[in-house]
């Protein structure tokens, strides 16, 4: 298709003044709405056909939609220090446990005024690993007796949590600014969906014909043992996975009702994403391992403006690491030296830069003290990746080969047997290598 | 003050239920030398019973009692801490008091207090780099933070058992007290490595229910630390452990509520939301 350059240039001034005026630096609120492992493609929002997002869809045309973001990890604890603390993994050793020398987006916030609210479910953001600090509410419920199928508070009841705390805070009219971190489990495994949202999500499928005991069964034997040899079962796990989407898009539902009953949903602007996606055989794969392909690590994102009355998609790379310096911006407080991103408003001032992802090279869940680093580099449709536990490198063009399957240079690349970009980005990534164990 | 008191034929279940305790520790007296055992001992109603079974079965067998290990983490209840002392004399323990008192003192020992990393010693700077493998200038002390938890309660662990060259430890764990402990065997074998020496951990009293354990404490005229009169029904660090209720613990709604409600979670529960996850 064509189009004018210096047009969309003028479209997209016309919409930042619009941000600019309801948003950039005169927000009133501002929440961060974030779905354990939600892959980008299970969104109508972005092309997918299975009506798995309804009410996400609905509200597009009031939403800037971010095309093309990325995690900077493929599971929660690399992926979050970005989300939450705009820094990479490795940048104080690889321990689980979120390091005191990062900043966590509730510290500058709460130091200048905004009241700072958490709830959430899940252990590797708990009070435990240090996720706590600059929070006027931090509700984890770790205390909170969970069952093995949903191993977590479910969607519906940490929006009646939030609702409690949210109609205290705001009562009256003269309530103080606040920042609302909400995060939902529900789409994480075991994948054990509720009968109404299988039903909803599949008009017709074996699904239907498990029982609960079966989809548990189904989690023991394929999922935890990474077993991908019957396609039949793991494209079953992956309609059970659809049906979680469905339920959450429910809990997203009925969580924007609540800001609308309380009257708050204008004065509210809503960041949405995930941690991280997952992978249904794809790479040889199950869950969400230590791996660096899009099913893992490209994300939802989108923005809810409540000025917004048109859809506005942007094409640019961004990376998690952008959304404390977005929150930030959007309070119009000073900007943090330690954040490593860069605020994602006003948008035609966004440089793109290129996303870097880091993690541990771990099959399964348990790290074990041998497994090396894995990391990559997305420029443009370039993405390169390193695997310490082999010591070898990929290269996948992601236009013309979006499932990254031709890995185009050799494992052990040497200079000319690359083209000049190539040898940068090799470059590039290269400098990241090890970074973790410098003092 | 507040009693229990347990018929008859209660009494003989929970003469079954130390009988089965009984035969654990007996066996591990046959797999180890008393110098080669130790307990681990809190304070609490558990370990307090585990020990006093242990002691029963040395007496009876006229072997040496092993000595006791109890983890100081810098953030005690003054009242454990006098109990301790008060039941070695009066049972004639050995107890060995077990603090990372590197970390504490780099502390200042305060809770909060900053704990930079390149003034501790060797030891603990590779047990933050090399077992937690965080790469950090400094982190607050408190007693059950991730950091925490392996400072103060693991390694000082850990090196007891290098010093005393312990081969296998018991410890109060029940199978009832939280979800995590469900799996947990009378005997499990910890594999060692860099900094960690391995060594067999030995529950004897994984049987037993919360309510079994107050009543074998009444019918058999264990002590317990007053807290547990005051309303705390189960003790953790001093300064997040909160009592619930005001009534004595024994007479709270053990069957009905969660024992570790009034508690920090702890590694424990961590591991076990993890494990559900998938994560393990």
């Amino acid at each position: 298709m064509d189009f004018d350059a210096t047009n969309l240039t003028a479209i997209q001034d016309h919409k930042l003044i619009d941000l600019n005026k309801g948003a950039v630096g005169h927000m009133r609120n501002v929440i961060l709405l974030t779905i354990d492992t939600l892959r980008r493609d299970a969104l109508g929002i972005y092309g997918s056909k299975r009506g798995l997002s309804p009410f996400i869809d609905s509200i597009a045309d009031r939403c800037v939609v971010f095309d093309r973001a990325q995690a900077i990890g493929p599971y929660t604890q690399t992926s979050f220090p970005g989300i939450l603390t705009s820094s990479y993994y490795f940048d104080y050793g690889r321990s689980s446990h979120l390091s005191p020398q990062r900043v966590l987006v509730s510290e500058p916030l709460k130091s200048g005024g905004i009241v700072t609210a958490a709830f959430h479910s899940n252990p590797y953001v708990s009070d435990y690993f240090g996720w706590n600090r600059g929070w006027d509410v931090f509700r984890d419920f770790m205390e909170y007796e969970v069952s093995d199928k949903v191993p977590f508070l479910r969607g519906k009841d940490v929006n009646s949590h939030v609702k409690d705390w949210l109609s205290s805070h705001v009562k009256g009219n003269n309530y103080q600014s606040f920042f609302l971190w909400v995060h939902y489990m529900d789409v994480h495994e075991p994948y054990i969906p509720q009968r109404e949202y299988l039903e909803l999500a599949h008009s017709s499928t074996e699904a239907h014909a498990l029982s609960e005991d079966d989809m548990f069964q189904l989690f023991k034997e394929v999922v935890l043992k990474r077993d991908i040899s019957d396609r039949q079962k793991v494209a079953l796990l992956k309609e059970l996975y659809e049906a979680r989407v469905r339920e959450v898009d429910d809990y997203v539902k009925q969580f924007f009702g609540i800001l609308e009953q309380l009257e708050v949903l204008e004065d509210c602007l809503v960041i949405v994403t995930s941690d991280h996606g997952d992978e249904f055989g794809e790479h040889g794969g199950l869950s969400h391992d230590g791996k660096m392909f899009q099913e893992l690590v490209s994300v939802p994102l989108f923005v809810f403006d409540p000025e917004r009355r048109q859809r506005e998609t942007c094409d640019k790379v961004v990376s998690s690491v952008d959304i404390p310096p977005t929150i930030n911006c959007l309070f119009g407080l000073e900007p943090v030296q330690a954040f490593q991103g860069q605020s994602l408003f006003p948008l035609s001032e966004y440089k793109e830069r290129g996303c870097f992802g880091e993690a541990i090279e771990k099959l399964g869940h348990s790290i074990k003290e041998t497994d090396k680093e894995v990391y990559y580099y997305l420029a443009g449709n370039l993405k390169i990746i390193y695997r310490g536990n082999i010591d070898a490198w990929e290269m996948y063009d992601l236009q013309n080969d979006p499932n990254e399957i031709n890995n185009i240079i050799p494992t052990v690349p040497k200079e000319e047997e690359m083209t000049c970009e190539q040898a940068h980005m090799k470059a590039i990534l290269k400098a990241r290598i090890g970074r973790w164990k410098e003092t | 003050m507040s009693r229990l008191t347990v018929t008859d034929e209660r009494r003989k279940e929970l003469e079954l239920k130390v009988q089965k305790s009984r035969d654990v520790v007996r066996e591990a007296v046959r797999e180890f030398s008393s110098r080669e055992l130790a307990v681990g001992w809190t304070g609490g109603k558990d370990s307090t019973l585990t020990l006093f079974i242990v002691k029963q079965v040395c007496l009876e067998d006229k072997i040496p009692i092993p000595k006791a290990m109890f983890i100081e983490e810098g953030d005690t209840f003054p009242e454990i801490i006098d109990f301790v002392n008060e039941v070695s004399k009066k049972w004639n323990v050995d107890v060995e008091i077990c603090m990372n008192k590197d970390v504490y003192d780099a502390g200042g020992g305060v809770l909060g207090g900053k704990v930079v990393v390149s003034k501790l010693s060797p030891r603990n700077q590779r047990e933050v780099r090399e077992r937690l493998e965080l790469n950090i200038e400094s982190f607050p002390f408190e007693a059950e933070s991730f950091i925490g938890n392996h400072l103060m309660k693991t390694v000082p662990m850990n090196m007891f058992i290098e010093k005393n060259n312990i081969k296998g430890i018991f410890q109060g764990l029940r199978w009832d007290e939280q979800p995590a402990r469900k799996q947990d065997e009378y005997f499990e074998f910890k594999e060692g490595g860099d900094l960690q020496p391995s060594h067999t951990r030995i529950r004897p009293i994984l049987h037993f229910r919360e309510r079994d354990v107050w009543d074998t404490t009444f019918a058999f005229g264990i002590p317990y630390v007053r807290l547990y009169e005051q309303g705390y029904r189960s003790l953790g660090a001093k300064t997040t452990s909160k009592k619930l209720s005001n009534v004595p613990a024994w007479e709270q709604d053990l069957e009905h509520t969660v024992e570790r409600s009034g508690r920090r979670q702890d590694k424990e529960q961590m591991m076990e939301r993890m494990r559900r996850l998938g994560y393990m």
